[in-house]
């Protein structure tokens, strides 16, 4: 781990594709250490640029997703050459791992509360680029209350734009997310994912949306031309 | 030799045909392959063409060398799609022939299914995330209640149609990979080009059109493919890891025509080893397009009673491997 130190011990507590993420104290709080790892089988000087790039696109998109209201976590501090960044510490557990355990009622009021997310980001300009179950932290996932909460995390692949397409890329992704790994409640999942998005943007640009999401489906490969 | 199954592939540039035995020997597989004009591609009805001329011989060099005889054939497999339409005609002209003159069953198989079928019989691998690239696929599969399901894939060219399309701007013949692959490795200057992935998909168009352009503007050949290569390859290699975090799945395998090259292969080994998966690659004669991936994937389906009356043994151009039901997969 480059340049920052935590105070005191940290501890990895994830490990994912891209980063590792090490849990640690930063200036009194708890915090996480997000550090992008060399990728050996990329060339070394596209794997620095591309690192380096997605660590300071990351920070910046998590700064100005809170514009829009979406919760996501606090920066503490940003080193795009080390590819690392530190934040606050977000209690709670991926959406991946909630899913199978959630009961419908409960799933279908996390998938609306998740599209409500994603459609105030969307309506402030802002595209996830990465929205998988992974990337959602699910809070007070273990006690009856109603008043759920969602955190978005992994914002590298984040962008500035307000294109339909963009928008329908994002909702794709988490469409075919479902489908991949979620098959058993992926219909009724993303069902949900839909009438939150519209409860916020409103049904003609959920129609809008949606209709993206098919006409990039048919573009898809040996997909049927209906 | 005991049952057997026979399996027609004829869906882009290769007519072949092959018998596999019910246990998952490959008895015969016999090819013929359509070679384009240098600088061009496939032409639909010109490799077709040479589908028809190809398949009397083909054929009957499958069934006399696997020394299978008439009476232990199961069933007659062919590729129903995806592909291109007169190809795949041949495919299925020839397999209703074949079952009808033998009064057996017609199975038909999807493509893509047939390449990761038979990867995993010859690789040994019972539950992979598969990548599978070649000149119709690039994507990044694995199986989930009944059927093999996407996690990402090209959002527009696939690996094979941009090393090709590249191979051709450049005066090659198709399939170009295995030359850019030579060209490449002669190489290690590197040019930056469109990295380009959307969550779990790519795309290549922005490569290629650059690549192009630098051709065109005097750079070195052998530099544009290693730059091409290492470029599209992380991008693969990069959505094929997130998808292996995602699932956990503990075995990895790479299967298609772009299988066979090596740079790929061993980025692909590079990244597994941080998880804890193992790493398989369909073996190079059996990569490319063949008529034993439609011949132990027709056994499969066969298995379970899948097959199709004869006027209905048709095409299918457009057949996403997500739209098939896998009943021999629990």
């Amino acid at each position: 781990m480059p340049s920052a130190a935590s105070e005191g011990d940290m501890r990895v507590i994830y490990r994912g594709a891209e980063a590792d993420l090490l849990r640690g104290r930063w200036c009194g709080s708890d915090a996480v250490f997000k550090f992008r790892r060399p990728f050996i089988y990329r060339l070394k000087v596209l794997d620095d640029a591309i690192r380096r790039q997605r660590t300071a696109r990351e920070a910046e998109m998590i700064h100005d997703a809170k514009r829009s209201g979406a919760r996501t976590p606090l920066l503490y501090f940003v080193d795009p050459a080390n590819a690392l960044i530190v934040m606050q510490w977000v209690k709670g557990r991926r959406l991946k791992e909630a899913v199978s355990s959630l009961p419908p009622e409960g799933l279908e009021r996390v998938f609306a509360e998740l599209g409500g997310e994603v459609a105030r980001l969307h309506a402030s300009g802002i595209m996830h680029g990465d929205l998988t179950t992974s990337n959602v932290l699910l809070d007070n996932d273990d006690d009856k209350s109603n008043d759920k909460e969602l955190t978005l995390i992994d914002f590298g692949l984040a962008i500035r734009t307000t294109r339909l397409e963009d928008r329908a890329v994002d909702l794709r992704l988490a469409k075919e997310t479902l489908t991949g790994a979620h098959s058993e409640v992926a219909s009724k999942a993303y069902a949900a994912l839909l009438e939150g998005y519209g409860g916020e943007v409103g049904p003609g640009e959920v129609r809008d949306v949606t209709r993206q999401v098919a006409e990039i489906e048919r573009r898809g490969r040996y997909a049927r031309v209906e | 030799m005991g049952r057997s199954v026979v399996g027609i592939e004829s869906t882009a540039h290769t007519f072949s045909v092959a018998v596999a035995s019910i246990g998952g020997k490959i008895l015969s597989d016999v090819r013929e392959v359509y070679t384009p004009p240098e600088g061009s591609g496939i032409h639909p009805y010109l490799a077709s063409l040479s589908h028809v001329k190809a398949a009397p011989r083909v054929l009957r060099d499958a069934l006399l060398t696997s020394g299978v005889a008439q009476g232990d054939i199961d069933a007659v497999a062919y590729s129903m799609g995806p592909g291109l339409g007169p190809c795949l005609r041949v495919g299925a002209v020839v397999a209703r022939s074949l079952a009808l003159s033998l009064a057996k069953p017609i199975v038909p198989v999807n493509h893509a299914i047939g390449h990761i079928e038979l990867g995993c019989l010859l690789t040994a691998t019972e539950d992979p995330l598969v990548l599978l690239v070649s000149g119709g696929h690039s994507m990044v599969v694995a199986f989930s209640y009944g059927r093999w399901r996407v996690l990402g894939e090209t959002l527009d060219l696939t690996l094979g149609q941009l090393l090709d399309q590249f191979g051709r701007h450049a005066g090659l013949s198709s399939p170009c990979g295995m030359q850019v692959e030579g060209a490449a490795s002669k190489s290690s200057r590197f040019i930056p080009l469109p990295y380009t992935v959307k969550g779990n998909d790519v795309s290549f168009s922005g490569i290629l059109t650059t690549a192009k352009k630098l051709l065109d503007g005097g750079e070195g050949f052998e530099d544009i493919c290693f730059s091409i290569q290492e470029t599209a390859f992380a991008m693969m290699v990069e959505v094929t890891e997130r998808a292996l975090a995602f699932t956990g799945k503990k075995e990895v395998m790479i299967v298609g025509g772009v299988a066979a090259n090596r740079r790929l292969a061993r980025m692909m080994e590079l990244m597994t080893r941080r998880h804890s998966a193992s790493f398989h690659v369909v073996p190079l004669r059996f990569s490319g397009d063949c008529g034993s991936q439609i011949a132990w994937t027709g056994h499969l389906a066969h298995s379970k009673g899948v097959t199709a009356p004869v006027e209905e043994a048709l095409t299918r151009q457009s057949w996403r491997l997500d739209q098939v039901d896998v009943p021999w997969r629990d």
